[in-house]
């Protein structure tokens, strides 16, 4: 048996993993864009069968067109829905998913069709246990997006779908000063955790991070509340899941909600001051000492 | 006006362990608010005093949840009264489902005007009951909100995109999700938690709500625990960190990990 899926996108077109996922499930695949018009021609060249464009002004978010989204969907029920983890995919899914009384899954490692069912092996709390569910009705997945999908040869053909949009206007954006990241693609990555005692000792992890060619990332506490780095760069269970080939954890404890995020790490290395940090039990290189000789001792052995 | 504040009682996976069956040991984990619910509270309640609007909790869950205990907790953070949705059948619900509840609940309170809610939970962190509730009452959901001002019907709220913040002016009926860092939640001294213990508390029949059946049945038939890559577990002696380092980067080079 095959089932119809439906992409939910809002303002990027990363949604490679998406297609992959819809396609795989045999069955017609639709796209409802929320964003910019410039966001459905892509995803219109990127091999899904049709694509409908709910368009709204320039200053209207992505999350102000959520009655649209719910209605194209309802419109041609779907067995599966999928979205990005983005804040506005999350929003519209939302909707949609209320719209259709679907299930909603946000763990998912594999989709498969067997009979009736649409059975989805699901991470739960934090990823420490994995569930494989049945789910007898359509289900709405919240998933990695993947990347930009590449022009494929046949162009879908984009319908509009009109409505009014939600109470919601951009009225101004202001940029936080840090640099965008994708630690996603990144071979090696520094975490830091509250061992870092000052903003500006993050010299020391930057100096390290460059003899290695690492970006550098956090738990999230520094990310958010002490604001020392742009929220794209916390990880753990609610942020970055990560799998480099190398991954130093730096001033971290070592709790679950954070170790989650680099399970997939190849090799993992913490420096940690406390001997009994959680950190130590789940690492292949432990260093129980002060970071502040740690750090800068490794970047100069580098050299 | 009416600002309801959406928070769970709930366990956090870090004091669970798992049994080899893949099924979930809570027997070690303590029940509490959701680790960044106060901050959600913290921020409904500036935006409550601001507007002189009623502050509502609102909760469902399995048993447990309506233990005084629990509305206590969330009480005496700065709550003006809970209502409650306690019911066995909701311990395993899923995120629509609870979704669908919480939006009977609000439609029961009636005339609200806002909903604050956590951007994600302790526990399964799915961060969608926000958006499905906000798609059941047919209202605007924004996530990850970091500050907001105004009065509800014309908010001003910031929210956190990649790279900066976008200011959203909200007209009308809204579900606000806030971030960890929207505001600095307080600790109860002995006054709120003695006055949390009078503020009303309110419990609904769940059979009485007539919620709407979800379409999707889900059923579990299975569970396991999830493979972990093993790691070598080896203490590099610190003592000398020059040596300390020399042998680590030996080591990391040798596994090809530099």
């Amino acid at each position: 048996m095959s089932v119809n899926a439906w992409i939910v996108v809002g303002d990027q077109p990363a949604i490679g993993n998406l297609i992959t996922v819809a396609r795989s499930l045999g069955g017609p695949v639709g796209a409802v864009v929320a964003g910019p018009r410039s966001v459905a021609e892509t995803v219109a060249a990127s091999g899904v069968d049709k694509v409908v464009w709910c368009g709204a002004p320039d200053d209207v978010p992505a999350e102000a067109s959520a009655p649209a989204v719910a209605e194209t969907v309802a419109a041609d029920p779907p067995r599966v829905l999928l979205a990005g983890r983005n804040p506005g995919e999350r929003v519209l899914l939302g909707a949609a998913a209320a719209r259709l009384k679907a299930a909603v899954l946000t763990g998912a490692r594999t989709v498969s069709i067997d009979g009736d069912d649409v059975i989805v092996v699901n991470a739960v709390f934090g990823d420490i246990a994995e569930e494989t569910v049945a789910v007898s009705g359509p289900v709405a997945l919240l998933l990695d997006g993947g990347s930009v999908p590449p022009p494929g040869s046949t162009i879908a053909p984009i319908e509009e779908a009109t409505a009014t949009p939600l109470g919601l206007k951009v009225i101004e954006t202001r940029t936080s000063g840090f640099d965008e990241v994708d630690l996603n693609s990144a071979h090696r990555v520094i975490g830091v955790g509250r061992g870092l005692k000052a903003k500006e000792d993050l010299a020391l992890i930057d100096a390290l991070a460059e003899a290695i060619g690492a970006e550098v990332a956090c738990s999230r506490p520094v990310a958010e509340g002490l604001n020392w780095m742009g929220k794209d760069r916390y990880i753990g269970s609610s942020g970055a899941h990560i799998a480099p080939q190398l991954y130093l954890a730096i001033g971290i404890s070592g709790q679950l909600q954070h170790m989650v995020g680099v399970h997939g790490a190849e090799t993992i290395v913490a420096i940690n001051s406390d001997p009994n940090a959680a950190v130590f039990t789940q690492t292949d290189y432990g260093l129980v000492g002060d970071l502040y000789q740690l750090v800068p001792a490794i970047t100069a052995a580098l050299k | 006006m009416r600002i309801v504040l959406a928070y769970k009682w709930t366990r956090d996976p870090e004091e669970a362990t798992v049994r080899p069956d893949g099924t979930v040991d809570w027997s070690r984990a303590k029940p509490g608010l959701s680790t960044y619910d106060p901050v959600a509270i913290e921020l409904a309640r500036h935006l409550a005093e601001a507007a002189g609007a009623e502050l509502i909790g609102v909760t469902a869950g399995g048993k447990g949840v309506a233990a005084p205990i629990a509305s206590k907790a969330a009480l005496s953070r700065g709550l003006d009264r809970v209502v409650i949705v306690e019911d066995e059948s909701l311990a395993e619900a899923g995120r629509s489902e609870l979704a669908a509840v919480l939006a009977e609940v609000v439609r029961h309170i009636g005339d609200v005007d806002l909903i604050v809610t956590g951007d994600s939970s302790v526990d399964v962190a799915a961060k969608m009951v926000p958006t499905v509730l906000a798609g059941e009452l047919g209202w605007p959901a924004v996530a990850e909100v970091t500050a907001v001002s105004g009065q509800a019907g014309a908010l001003r709220v910031e929210r956190a995109i990649p790279g900066g913040v976008q200011v959203l002016e909200v007209s009308g009926p809204a579900v606000l999700a806030a971030s960890a860092d929207a505001a600095v939640p307080r600790v109860p001294g002995m006054k709120e938690v003695l006055a949390a213990a009078k503020k009303p508390v309110e419990l609904l029949d769940l059979a009485a709500l007539k919620v709407p059946a979800a379409s999707a049945v889900m059923t579990v038939t299975g569970r396991s625990r999830p493979e972990r890559k093993a790691r070598k577990g080896q203490l590099i002696d610190t003592t000398d960190p020059a040596a300390a380092a020399a042998e680590l980067v030996t080591a990391l080079r040798e596994d090809g990990a530099l």
